[in-house]
């Protein structure tokens, strides 16, 4: 049992990969703990275990050591079929590509998660126009990807992470294919939906200056290891909005 | 994931490589199409078969002969009695046989078949003989006899009025008149069974009257043939045979063979009634081998007809027939051997059928890994997003399902086009052949239902490789996927 006020909480996780006979060690007993509520950063050079670390939390990968919880689920544990449940669920995923299907409008983009959870298809279109309208799309539904811009498409992928109502979000460098101003207007709705829905949220960056603005914790990893972590000043926001969660 | 999203998701992918799709479902129908063609046309030549034998009116008619009979043929099998060594002689098929036949339960009448040589002329002769004399007879249907001491050729003969047709005569009992050759025949069937009336075939009426056939019906024609006489006072057994004129009158004419010519009354020329037959004491083979082998030399019969009160006794009847010492045979028989050569040919037809098919399922299988390789990522998007293994792996299966559905659905339509046009094609031949059309391509309901589940079960594990495929991506792996 860990702490409850815990959203993710990892215990020497590793994740090795064996390449002829030599076994590379892309996440190496890293062990951290993020609290509910919290926007934390994940900074470090490429192969610093960023990327493994958080498909691990997102259940699309397993650990071949060690303990991650989140939520109070052991994910090294569950079967195929519940961490697929749990990606529709309990976490959303933004990515650096964005990862949209090109074959489908924005909308049938956003739609597709309901569609995985068995979602009664009258109260679909509600919850896909609250979700773009969330963040400032909803007059590019019936668009397809190739059609918006690099940011339409990011903020198109966020809405697609957060029609489920997950808890966590998880971010795979959102900002990385988009130029400075694109990549503020991106950040402003990931802080918006942690100040005001109390999402705790993990982003991977390479930009120390975005995660010093936007975050409020920043985890240093290299050669697969935790470094170090450090608070920025937006740390008192942790503070607030696990006191609103506590009051709900 | 739900039925109907999932429906919708693999039409979506199915739309998106809509030339590579159509093309695999197409190869689908063709197959489709093949195997329907080849198994419905042997079970069209199977119906066909049926239909010509059913013609013979032997589904509730029991053959018998005398264990003398003892020729080969499709009644001499092992289920049949065979005459012992040393045995008392095998019973002959005379008129107490023929009364032992008719009191066996489920037998609703015995006649005898009749057949002979006869010669015909149209018009009246006034003349009966024993060969090498004559003997008058001046009533149609009666016959007045010379006795003659014994069988000695005569030169001398009456003067034709008309010419003479050699033609061989057969019986026909009043039950006769359902079978087909009778339902379009100008004319009439005999008004009764005692009627001095004949039907003749068309080819026989062209041999009297070439331009104009049909004119025989209604005029009057003498059978001239060979009769058997009791030899008076005498105790060795032995007959006359005389020559007797019996006068009838054409009453029908028929283009086609009754029985679809599979009786041994097949090739006469003229039919006349069976009970009148029993009255001219006709001479048959059977008399001959009655005298060597049967001191009374008694009137027997080659073969005698047993119609039995419906079809589905005619088991138990040739069993209790069997049992009374008779040959059997009946329609049961012959389509033994003919439901088995055709259950191996449809079984061949099917296969050859199935081969496009299967090759149409390879590449339903070259397609859907192709889109496993072209989507990969989008899979991997899936899985991200919620998509469970189970889900990603129905979605393929849907989506090979789907081609086998419409492919099978096309090509069901193909098929019956090809069928219609065999039809077309064979009936179109015929009629230019001067035979009647018929269908030898032929499919029923349950054919169609099972080339379409076949169709779609074929595609299903046609399926199963890539659904598995694409169900087994790590999610991590295919979302790096370029």
């Amino acid at each position: 049992m860990t702490d409850p006020a815990l959203a993710i909480c990892t215990d020497r996780a590793s994740r090795h990969h064996q390449l002829g006979n030599t076994t590379i060690r892309a996440l190496d007993e890293v062990s951290i703990s993020i609290p509910r509520g919290e926007f934390a950063s994940l900074l470090g050079p490429s192969g610093s275990g960023k990327s493994t670390l958080l498909n691990l939390l997102a259940g699309l990968d397993r650990p071949t050591s060690g303990a991650i919880t989140v939520l109070d689920k052991d994910l090294a544990k569950m079967t195929s079929e519940e961490l697929a449940v749990y990606r529709r669920l309990t976490v959303g995923m933004v990515f650096q590509s964005f990862n949209l299907i090109s074959s489908m409008t924005v909308a049938e983009n956003v739609e597709l998660p309901l569609r995985f959870a068995e979602t009664p298809r009258e109260s679909r279109a509600a919850r896909v126009k609250e979700a773009l309208d969330r963040v400032e799309l909803g007059h590019r539904a019936g668009h397809r990807p190739t059609e918006l811009s690099g940011g339409e498409q990011q903020r198109c992928s966020i809405a697609r992470a957060l029609i489920n109502h997950p808890t966590i979000l998880l971010a795979d460098e959102p900002t990385g294919n988009l130029d400075s101003r694109t990549g503020s207007e991106i950040m402003t709705v990931l802080d918006r939906l942690n100040r005001e829905m109390g999402m705790t949220i993990l982003m991977v960056t390479h930009e120390r200056a975005i995660a010093e603005r936007w975050s409020q914790r920043m985890i240093f990893m290299a050669d697969g290891q935790f470094v170090s972590e450090a608070r920025t000043q937006n740390e008192a926001r942790t503070q607030n909005a696990a006191r609103t969660e506590a009051q709900a | 994931m739900k039925a109907g999203d999932l429906l919708e998701l693999a039409g979506r992918n199915l739309r998106e490589s809509i030339l590579r799709n159509s093309l695999t479902t197409a190869g689908i129908s063709i197959g489709v199409a093949s195997l329907l063609t080849t198994v419905a046309l042997g079970i069209g030549l199977q119906e066909l078969a049926n239909r010509h034998i059913g013609q013979s009116g032997l589904f509730d008619t029991v053959y018998v002969t005398s264990m003398q009979d003892g020729r080969g043929g499709p009644d001499d099998d092992a289920e049949q009695p065979k005459p012992k060594q040393g045995a008392a002689p095998a019973k002959v098929l005379d008129e107490n046989a023929r009364q032992l036949v008719s009191q066996v339960p489920g037998v609703s009448s015995v006649d005898p078949e009749v057949r002979f040589m006869g010669d015909v002329r149209t018009g009246t002769v006034t003349a009966n003989a024993p060969v090498g004399g004559e003997v008058t007879s001046s009533t149609p249907a009666t016959s007045t006899p010379e006795a003659a001491p014994s069988v000695t050729p005569n030169a001398a003969s009456a003067p034709a009025p008309d010419a003479s047709h050699a033609t061989f005569v057969a019986a026909l009992p009043m039950s006769s008149r359902r079978d087909e050759a009778f339902e379009n025949m100008k004319g009439h069937y005999f008004s009764r069974a005692t009627a001095a009336e004949a039907i003749v075939s068309n080819r026989f009426a062209k041999e009297v009257d070439e331009k104009t056939p049909g004119s025989i019906v209604g005029k009057t024609i003498t059978v001239q043939f060979a009769s058997r006489e009791p030899l008076p006072g005498s105790t060795s057994g032995g007959f006359s045979v005389v020559r007797k004129n019996e006068t009838v009158t054409v009453v029908g004419l028929i283009e086609s063979e009754p029985f679809g010519g599979m009786r041994r009354i097949s090739g006469a020329g003229i039919f006349v009634p069976t009970a009148i037959t029993e009255g001219w004491n006709v001479l048959q083979t059977s008399d001959f081998r009655g005298v060597a082998t049967d001191a009374d030399a008694q009137k027997t019969y080659p073969a005698l007809l047993v119609q039995v009160a419906t079809a589905g006794k005619v088991p138990e009847v040739q069993e209790a027939i069997k049992k009374l010492g008779f040959r059997t045979f009946s329609i049961l028989d012959a389509t033994k051997g003919l439901r088995r050569f055709f259950g191996i040919l449809d079984i061949f037809l099917g296969i050859f059928g199935s081969l496009a098919l299967i090759v149409a399922s390879l590449a339903i299988i070259n397609t859907l890994i192709m889109s496993v390789l072209e989507r990969t990522r989008e899979i991997g998007i899936m899985k991200a997003i919620g998509a469970s293994d189970g889900d990603v792996k129905t979605l393929f299966f849907t989506e090979a399902g789907a081609m086998g559905l419409v492919g099978g659905f096309f090509g069901v339509l193909l098929g019956l086009g090809i069928g219609a046009l065999i039809n077309f094609g064979t009936n179109l031949y015929l009629t230019q052949h001067h035979e009647s059309p018929d269908q030898v391509w032929s499919s029923p309901w349950w054919l169609v239902l099972f080339v379409m589940a076949f169709s779609i079960g074929l595609s299903f594990i046609a399926g199963l490789y890539p659904a598995a495929r694409a169900a087994k991506l790590d999610p991590v792996q295919a979302l790096r996927y370029e």
